[in-house]
C-alpha cells in the first residue's frame, strides 16, 4: 500500500457512521451531569441564603432590644424664682456735719417682700406657681 | 449569547447533536475504544456547556471542539496506556468484495496507528478529519512544522508495516 492508497482510506474513514448506542449515551450522560450541575447550584446556592439569613438573624437577635430606641430624655422641669422689683427707700438728704458723729441709723424692720416661684412643667398649658 | 455568530442561533442541544458524531469520533480514533472515547465527549460538551456557545464562527467552536477533544484524549493516554488494538468501527452494509477489502485494509491501518499519542492525534485530524495542517497544530499545541514532520514520520512509518505484512 503506497502513501496515496492510505490517503484515500484514511478520507473514506472521515464520514464512518459513529455507533447509535455511544451517541445515545454520551447524549443521556451529558443531560443528565448538566442537570446535577444546575440542582448543585440550586441547593449551594439556596444554603448559602439560609446561613446568611442566619447570621443576620443571629445578629438582629443577639443586639440589645432598647438600644435600638431612642433614649427620650425626660428634662427637669425649669424652676424659675420671679422676685417683683424691689424698692429702695429713698434716704433722707440730712446735712452731714464732720464734727458729729453720724447717727447709727437704727436697722428699720424689713418689710415682708412677696415671693412668688414659679414652676415650669414639661407642659406648657401647666405651670405650678408658688406665692408665699 | 447562545449563539455561534455567523449561525442561526444554535442551542447547546443542537450543537450537541450536529457536533457529537465529530467528537466522538475523533477520540476514538485516538483512544481506540468506544468507552474512553463516550467518557471524553460527554466531558467535552460539558466544558462546552461551561464555557457558553460564544464562538466568533463555526469553524472557531470546531476549532475548539477538536483542541479540547485532543487535549483530553491525551491527558487520558498519559495515565493510562492506550489500546493498541483498534476495534472496528461499526460496518457498513457491504455485501460487495470491495467493500470487505476496504474494511479490512482499514482495520489494519487503524490497528497499525499505534504510534505516539502525539502522532496519532496529528494523523487523526490531518488525515482523518480532514483539517489543515494550520488547524492541527493550533489543536495539538505545536508549530505546524511539528505537525508535518509527525505527519510525515507516521506515514513513513505506515508505510513501512503494510509493506512488511503484504511480503
Amino acid at each position: 500500500m503506497n502513501e496515496q492508497e492510505m490517503r484515500e482510506l484514511f478520507r473514506e474513514m472521515r464520514d464512518e457512521p459513529v455507533p447509535a448506542d455511544s451517541l445515545t449515551r454520551v447524549r443521556a450522560s451529558v443531560d443528565r451531569r448538566i442537570h446535577e450541575r444546575l440542582w448543585m447550584f440550586v441547593w449551594k446556592s439556596a444554603a448559602a441564603l439560609v446561613v446568611a439569613g442566619c447570621i443576620v438573624g443571629g445578629f438582629l437577635l443577639l443586639r440589645p432590644g432598647k438600644a435600638s430606641q431612642p433614649v427620650r430624655k425626660v428634662s427637669a422641669p425649669e424652676i424659675a424664682q420671679v422676685l417683683p422689683p424691689v424698692e429702695i427707700p429713698a434716704l433722707p438728704a440730712t446735712p452731714v456735719r464732720p464734727t458729729l458723729r453720724p447717727k447709727r441709723a437704727r436697722p428699720r424692720p424689713v418689710e415682708a417682700v412677696p415671693v412668688s416661684i414659679r414652676i415650669e412643667t414639661p407642659d406648657p398649658d401647666v405651670v405650678i406657681l408658688l406665692v408665699n | 449569547m447562545n449563539e455561534i455568530r455567523g449561525e442561526a442561533v444554535a442551542s447547546f442541544d443542537q450543537v450537541l447533536r450536529r457536533r457529537e458524531a465529530q467528537v466522538l469520533r475523533t477520540a476514538f480514533r485516538i483512544l481506540g475504544n468506544w468507552a474512553d472515547a463516550e467518557d471524553v465527549a460527554q466531558e467535552v460538551f460539558l466544558r462546552l456547556h461551561r464555557r457558553g456557545l460564544v464562538f466568533a464562527n463555526d469553524a472557531a467552536a470546531g476549532g475548539w471542539l477538536y483542541r479540547v477533544t485532543v487535549n483530553l484524549c491525551l491527558d487520558r493516554t498519559r495515565s493510562a496506556r492506550p489500546s493498541q488494538e483498534l476495534p472496528d468501527l461499526a460496518s457498513l452494509d457491504r455485501s460487495a468484495e470491495a467493500a470487505v477489502l476496504m474494511e479490512e485494509q482499514k482495520r489494519r491501518l487503524m490497528s497499525a496507528l499505534a504510534l505516539p499519542a502525539k502522532e496519532r492525534a496529528a494523523v487523526v485530524l490531518r488525515e482523518i478529519e480532514g483539517l489543515s495542517t494550520a488547524e492541527v497544530a493550533e489543536a495539538l499545541g505545536s508549530s505546524e512544522v511539528t505537525v508535518r514532520s509527525q505527519i510525515s514520520k507516521a506515514l513513513v512509518r505506515l508505510r513501512g508495516i503494510f509493506n512488511r505484512e503484504d511480503v
